[in-house]
């Protein structure tokens, strides 16, 4: 039987004072890659940031690789260092004089207070591994506020990588990246999970690409309306009882692209451009 | 009216302008040291804030018949502490909230202290600062401050980094970002209380904020970006004072003026090398 990485139970998480996530449990097997798919203000985000204690919960329980979260998200840094975030804005505010080599060494270093000067040579040797692990060497002299979207999605999977991790949790990481930027970056996310061993919680709004690469899908509606394999979740009732009754898949096929469009009254529309064959 | 060179020079071997030298290596260096991360944490408005403020700590000393500086450096603490959970917790902006708070204890403090009368003169001073009249207690308090600062900025500078990009990056990186912001502020607070009497309310800000706006242009490591911020805030600091000595002019807007010409440079630099600089690439 597969190792536990997270498991959840009973989450509920309030924001603004309102319910944001409801009585929510699922849990996640070592090394598979799921889904959590929704409308907007599903609460999917709420979700994955009080999973990792970013923000409080109101209740439930969650275990990241066997330990208990603690109440205001505590976590021993040994298990914090094993687990990595993506965030769903990642806006630096003008020009950031932070390298992206002196970046990614932030992904290699432990959490806690650091006295010394570090390993320098350990650290240089696992950014160069980690920049090189994710096609961005020649990018390690570049400031972080210089890169396009594409390359800084790269080199947040370099920040990742640089230190082994066993769970890895974006939040619509591709968005704001155009399809092939986005095809790019799953690839390498693809190719990354299997060589690293990572487990994914990843939030999409790209059901094709959910389709195409994840093992499993939890579907959000505040509560947890779905779950099961992607043909099982992602089917056109189910989908209807998440996104609403006037959801609209469709495929439509363009330059040897499918699209499937997630169309909603109370929501804007979603898209998505992807490979057919890789489907 | 310039001062002849070797008139100059013995104008700067004068104890208290070596004081007021002294002073200005160490104020300019802890703002641009505290002003290289509170820039790119977007606090440079606060400090701003807190500068203004700290003239009703000030006033509240004089009205008590207490030393100012006993007074103000609490003041300026628990006042920055209100304020950061003020904003916190407000749903006004940061930037209009700091605006009603920074003008309001501002005008406060000086229909107070002019109707003290020992003191309604002495404004000048407060506003624009008295780096001539620093004593060597002052300066032991500067130089303990920046020990202290430079020490919890090593330590904690990977948190501090992580804080300046991205809260949620930092959270699940385990930083504790209330803690840290809390502490943060006090330390802010602390140098903006402590530079205050060499620099004066109306200026303290852009000691911290103008040297590192110029590292920040000119910068492509973050090791390096601090280092120029702190050497920019000394040495525009102390080129500062030679000027004023130099030129009989008063010594705080002189230092500021220096800074400017340095952030100048800098704009010119960072447009010369081709560098962009705002905005992440499309």
């Amino acid at each position: 039987m597969a190792e536990t990485i997270l498991e959840v139970s009973h989450l509920s998480v309030r924001r603004d004072g309102r319910p944001a996530v409801d009585d929510v449990s699922f849990a996640l097997a070592a090394e598979t890659d799921t889904a959590l798919v929704g409308p907007n203000g599903a609460g999917k985000s709420s979700l994955v940031q009080a999973v990792l204690g970013l923000i409080p919960r109101q209740g439930g329980s969650v275990r990241l690789l066997g330990q208990l979260l603690g109440p205001r998200g505590q976590l021993p840094t040994a298990v914090r260092d094993q687990i990595a975030y993506l965030p769903q804005v990642f806006a630096l505010q003008g020009r950031f004089p932070l390298s992206v080599a002196e970046f990614v060494g932030l992904g290699f270093d432990p959490g806690g207070l650091q006295v010394g000067w570090g390993r320098c040579r350990q650290r240089r040797e696992a950014i160069a591994r980690a920049l090189a692990k994710c096609a961005s060497e020649g990018l390690a002299q570049r400031l972080l506020s210089e890169l396009s979207g594409g390359e800084l999605k790269r080199v947040l999977l370099a920040f990742c990588v640089a230190r082994p991790r066993r769970l890895l949790v974006l939040d619509e990481a591709q968005a704001g990246l155009d399809a092939q930027a986005a095809e790019q970056f799953h690839n390498l996310l693809f190719d990354l999970r299997r060589s690293e061993g990572w487990t994914i919680l990843q939030v999409s709004h790209d059901l094709n690409m959910v389709r195409r690469t994840c093992d499993r899908v939890l579907c959000l509606n505040r509560s947890l309306r779905c779950a099961g394999t992607p043909d099982h979740a992602l089917s056109p009732p189910l989908l209807e009882e998440v996104y609403g009754r006037s959801f609209v898949p469709y495929h439509h096929h363009h330059q040897a692209q499918s699209q499937v469009q997630a169309q909603s009254q109370q929501h804007e529309p979603q898209a998505s451009a992807l490979p057919a064959e890789r489907r | 009216m310039s001062v002849e060179p070797a008139g100059l020079l013995s104008l700067l071997a004068l104890p208290f302008m070596q004081r007021a030298l002294l002073a200005g290596l160490l104020t300019g260096g802890l703002g641009g040291l505290m002003g290289s991360f509170a820039v790119l944490r977007q606090l440079s408005f606060f400090s701003d804030a807190l500068g203004h403020s700290a003239l009703l700590g000030i006033t509240l000393g004089i009205l008590l018949g207490v030393n100012p500086t006993v007074v103000l450096i609490p003041f300026a603490v628990l006042f920055a502490l209100l304020v950061s959970s003020l904003v916190d917790n407000s749903k006004l902006p940061a930037d209009a909230l700091l605006n009603i708070i920074y003008s309001s204890s501002l005008a406060i403090a000086v229909l107070a202290l002019s109707q003290v009368r020992s003191y309604a003169g002495g404004i000048q001073h407060l506003l624009f600062g008295d780096i001539l009249g620093v004593s060597w207690l002052d300066l032991s308090l500067i130089a303990a401050l920046l020990v202290a600062t430079i020490l919890y900025l090593w330590c904690t500078r990977r948190s501090q980094i992580l804080l300046s990009l991205d809260e949620p990056l930092a959270l699940s990186r385990g930083v504790a970002a209330r803690w840290q912001r809390l502490l943060f502020v006090i330390v802010l607070a602390m140098v903006v209380a402590l530079s205050i009497k060499a620099v004066g309310v109306l200026l303290i800000s852009a000691f911290v904020v103008m040297p590192a706006c110029a590292a920040r242009l000119v910068s492509r490591h973050f090791g390096r970006y601090v280092v120029l911020a702190a050497g920019l805030g000394a040495a525009g600091a102390v080129g500062g004072l030679v000027v004023s000595a130099a030129f009989n002019l008063p010594s705080g807007p002189a230092v500021v003026m220096v800074q400017l010409l340095g952030f100048l440079a800098a704009l010119a630099w960072s447009g010369l090398a081709g560098s962009r600089p705002m905005g992440a690439g499309g």
